[in-house]
This record gives structure tokens, sequence and C-alpha cells, in this order.
């Protein structure tokens, strides 16, 4: 069982590296739920749910599982928000967005992990889970805030506008986990080190940048204009990748890998 | 004082501070790595007391932080004074529910705000309190002692712990107060204050040990409900914007 759900995974990898190199050589799928992507998710899905069956907590400890929720949920993300015939032109760029975290984890060891007692509760899952739902979210984002800005088009700014709404609201949903486990397991819903800082910062950013599109466009330094607007969406998934792993493995903190 | 008042209402305001809160952590997520001297016992008490102790003594380091507090009042001040002049024109208006989420979203974020801060200046911290199996300690200013009674760790063949408890009692002067299990994400709850597993060990003759930490945070169930109404207020909020398209 422990190759076969490992299987999964080099297959989910492979179904993702296809339509990216669809997409690189121009190749479109005739629908969402034809292409390699939809097919990469479903045996991501699969793989995920088998190591989580295998190992009995949510295959979202370390870095390797990091990684490829990080990839199953750009995915997910992407086809929720870019699932249109109009949203196409971010398909390119998310189609690499999903393929290299997968690539990244194919790099790492895959070996399963007891948890920490303290993390063996479902506030695990929720907080995790839903952090990395909001990252998916914001990882499409990057991919249609880059499809804005080289074709300026309404339904990508729409779909745009959603990734920063539906990500930060996941992404708040994790940090009342978050903080609420906390609480019981570490006698404070808030402790001062850097990826508890840097969470806050992704999620003022985010709340920050909702608020955007309701400034009326003028001239003006530094000019609040939709492509402000979707270069600051394009831009947070740096702010989500300094969180995710930036801080992980460059600061000492309490989510170290 | 209009021109004020139009600042601080201004969505301009919002994303600066934004942009000034997100740089002022950038820089204590690092300076806080350069100077673990001065940031290492942070947790260790209220942020109001440390910050009175090392923030005003050693201005330098921990000049990200005057920036973080500053940007967030202003953050807070700014949703605040938007919900107060937006409120007073919906109700003017058609109220519906749609105007009104982002500042029941708005209220909400104030309310974990100004709960942080009766927990940053009223709470307690007392950490490490270490007691061996059927000793005593005194529990920081509380009044109380605390025995540990017996302490059992549930360890895997492989040497790591898979679950721990300690059952303790507090005594006030001789009489016992409270008796309980603290294990892992479950501490025991008295007083306002939480008693949670620090670490565990063996004793040089052979007795196991527990170090306890306990905090009092008297904001912490008022941000548990502001935490939820802004929850719910936002996931109520994007089902209109998933039907409408916004």
């Amino acid at each position: 069982m422990e190759g076969a759900h490992l299987t999964l995974f080099w297959l989910a990898l492979v179904a993702y590296g296809v339509e990216a190199g669809f997409r690189l050589a121009g190749v479109a799928s005739a629908s969402m739920w034809r292409s390699p992507l939809f097919a990469g998710v479903l045996l991501h899905a699969a793989f995920l749910g088998m190591r989580w069956g295998l190992s009995g907590h949510a295959p979202m400890a370390g870095l390797f599982e990091s990684l490829t929720v990080f990839s199953f949920c750009s995915a997910v993300g992407g086809l929720i928000l870019c699932g249109s015939e109009e949203t196409e032109a971010a398909w390119k760029p998310l189609s690499i967005l999903v393929l290299l975290p997968q690539a990244g984890a194919a790099l790492i060891g895959k070996r399963m992990t007891p948890l920490y007692p303290a993390l063996d509760t479902p506030w695990f899952a929720s907080h995790v889970g839903l952090s990395f739902l909001g990252y998916g979210f914001f990882t499409a984002g990057l991919a249609l805030g880059i499809a804005y800005l080289r074709g300026e088009e309404d339904a990508v700014y729409r779909a745009a506008g959603k990734s920063a709404l539906f990500g930060f609201s996941a992404f708040s949903g994790g940090m009342v986990c978050g903080g609420i486990w906390a609480y019981y397991a570490w006698g404070s819903y808030w402790i001062w080190t850097p990826k508890e800082i840097w969470s806050v910062i992704v999620w003022v950013y985010f709340a920050a940048l909702t608020h955007l599109k309701f400034i009326p466009a003028h001239a003006g330094w530094p000019g609040w204009t939709k492509r402000l607007e979707m270069g600051a969406t394009a831009a947070g998934y740096g702010v989500v990748l300094l969180t995710f792993l930036g801080v992980s493995l460059l600061l000492r903190s309490s989510h170290s890998f | 004082m209009n021109a004020l008042w139009r600042f601080l209402t201004s969505l301009k305001t919002c994303a600066w501070a934004g942009v000034a809160f997100c740089v002022a952590g950038a820089v204590g997520s690092v300076v806080m790595g350069r100077y673990p001297e001065l940031f290492a016992d942070m947790d260790a008490q209220v942020f109001a007391g440390w910050f009175a102790r090392k923030g005003f003594a050693d201005p330098a380091p921990t000049s990200w932080l005057y920036g973080l507090l500053l940007a967030t009042a202003l953050f807070a001040v700014n949703a605040a004074c938007c919900t107060a002049e937006r409120l007073v024109q919906i109700f003017r208006g058609k109220v519906t529910m749609r105007l009104l989420l982002p500042h029941v979203m708005h209220i909400a974020f104030l309310g974990v705000v100004l709960s942080h801060l009766v927990s940053a200046v009223y709470g307690d911290r007392i950490p490490g309190v270490a007691i061996p199996q059927g000793g005593f300690a005194i529990v920081g200013g509380t009044g109380w002692a605390m025995r540990l009674d017996r302490f059992d760790a549930v360890m895997a063949p492989e040497g790591y712990p898979k679950d721990f408890s300690a059952t303790v009692t507090l005594f006030r002067d001789t009489t016992p107060v409270a008796r309980g299990v603290v294990r892992t994400n479950a501490p025991l709850f008295h007083e306002g204050y939480g008693i949670y597993i620090k670490k565990f060990g063996t004793t040089p003759w052979g007795a196991p040990y527990v170090v306890f930490d306990a905090n009092r945070d008297p904001g912490a169930t008022a941000i548990l409900a502001a935490s939820l109404l802004f929850t719910a207020a936002n996931l109520l909020y994007l089902l209109p914007a998933r039907r409408n398209d916004a």
C-alpha cells in the first residue's frame, strides 16, 4: 500500500508536467474537466487520502507533505477560479505554479513520520488545511494577475478579485483554528515568532488588497488602478512564499521544517 | 478637522497602514533573530510588561515594534471610522445584509484588537514551574501551591512520546482548591489560569518531573467570540459574492 500511494504521487506529478508541457507548447485542452491538470488533481487527492489513511494523520507535516499539499491546493484553487474559457489565459502560469512545488516534493524524502503529540488533534488538519487552501487561492491569484497584466480582460480581473477574497477567507479561518489550537496546546493563542508575524503579514496584506478595488481610480502616485491591484495580487504570492518557505527554512520558528 | 476625518476614513489610509504593518513585521522577523538575548523572553511575560522593560530601554532594535503597534492602531482606527461613517449612510438608505457584512467584519476585527490589548496588559505568564512527582511548587503570584500527583508518558517503541499526562492538585494554604489532569492539548483551567505541560523528564534520582506553564489571558474568550463573528460574516459575504459574480 505504501508503494501504491507513492505511485499516485508520481502519476499526479506526470499529469501536472503534461499540463505544463502542453500549455508551454500552446496546446489547450477541450475543457477544464478533460485536462491533464484535472486528472492530476484526482490522482493527487487519491494519493493524499491514502497517505492520510496509512499515516493516521493529515498529510501536512514536514516539507514533503507541505509542498505536495501546496501543489494540490494550488491546483484546486486554479480549477475553482480559472475554470472558464474567459480565464484560460491564466492556465499557462497556473500549470507551472502547480507543477513546481510537486516537483520540489519529488526531490525530498517521502517517509511517513509520526506526529508529535500536540499535533495529533483535528485542529492541526483544520489550521494547516485552511491555510494551504488560502495559499492555493493566492497562487491562482498570481496566475490571474499575470494574465490580467498581459491582456486586461474583465473576467480575469473579477476572478483575480475572487482569488484574494477566497484566499483571505480560507486563510482567516486557518488563523482562527491555529489560535484556538495554540491556546489549548501551548498556553497562548499568540506567540512572537517569525512565522506568526509573517502569517499576520499575509492576513493584513490580503485584507488591504481586498479594499483596493474600492479606491476610485486616479492618476496620482502610486496610481490606484486595476493594474496596481492586479500587480499587488500577483505580488501577494511572493509574500505567501516567504511565509511558507522563506520563514520556515531560513528563520528560527515554531513552524520550521 | 474635515481633513483628519477624511484621512481616518480613507481606503488609502487602510492600504498604507497595511504596507507599514507588512514592512515593520518583515523587519521585525529578521531583527528578532539578530538579537535573541533581547527577544528570547518575549513570550515568558505579557507583552505590555515586556515592552515596558525592553522596548523603552533598548529602542533601536525594538523600533519595528513601534511601527507595528502604530500601523495596527491606524488600521483599527481606520476600520472604526470607516464603519461609523458607512453605518450612518447605510441606515439612512435601504439596509441589506450585503452592505452590513463588511462592517460586522470590521467590528469583529476591532473586538480582536481590543481584547488582545486587554490580554497584553492584564494577562499573566508564569513560566517554568518545575515539580518532581510527589513534590510541590509555588505557582507565581497566584497564592497556589501545585502538587504533581502522578505523571504518565506513553512512549512509542521508536522512543518518541505518543501521549503524556500529569495529575495535579492546586492548594491554597493547605486546602485543595482544584484537582485535574493536564495532558497534551488539554490544559487544566482554574480561576482564569490555564496550566500547561511545557516539558518533562527524569530527575537524577530517577523520579519523573514536569515543567509547567501557568498562563492567564483575560481577553481570550472575547477574541474567540470576535474571531467566530468575523468568520461567520466572512462566509456569509462569500455567498452573495458568488451569486452576483462580484
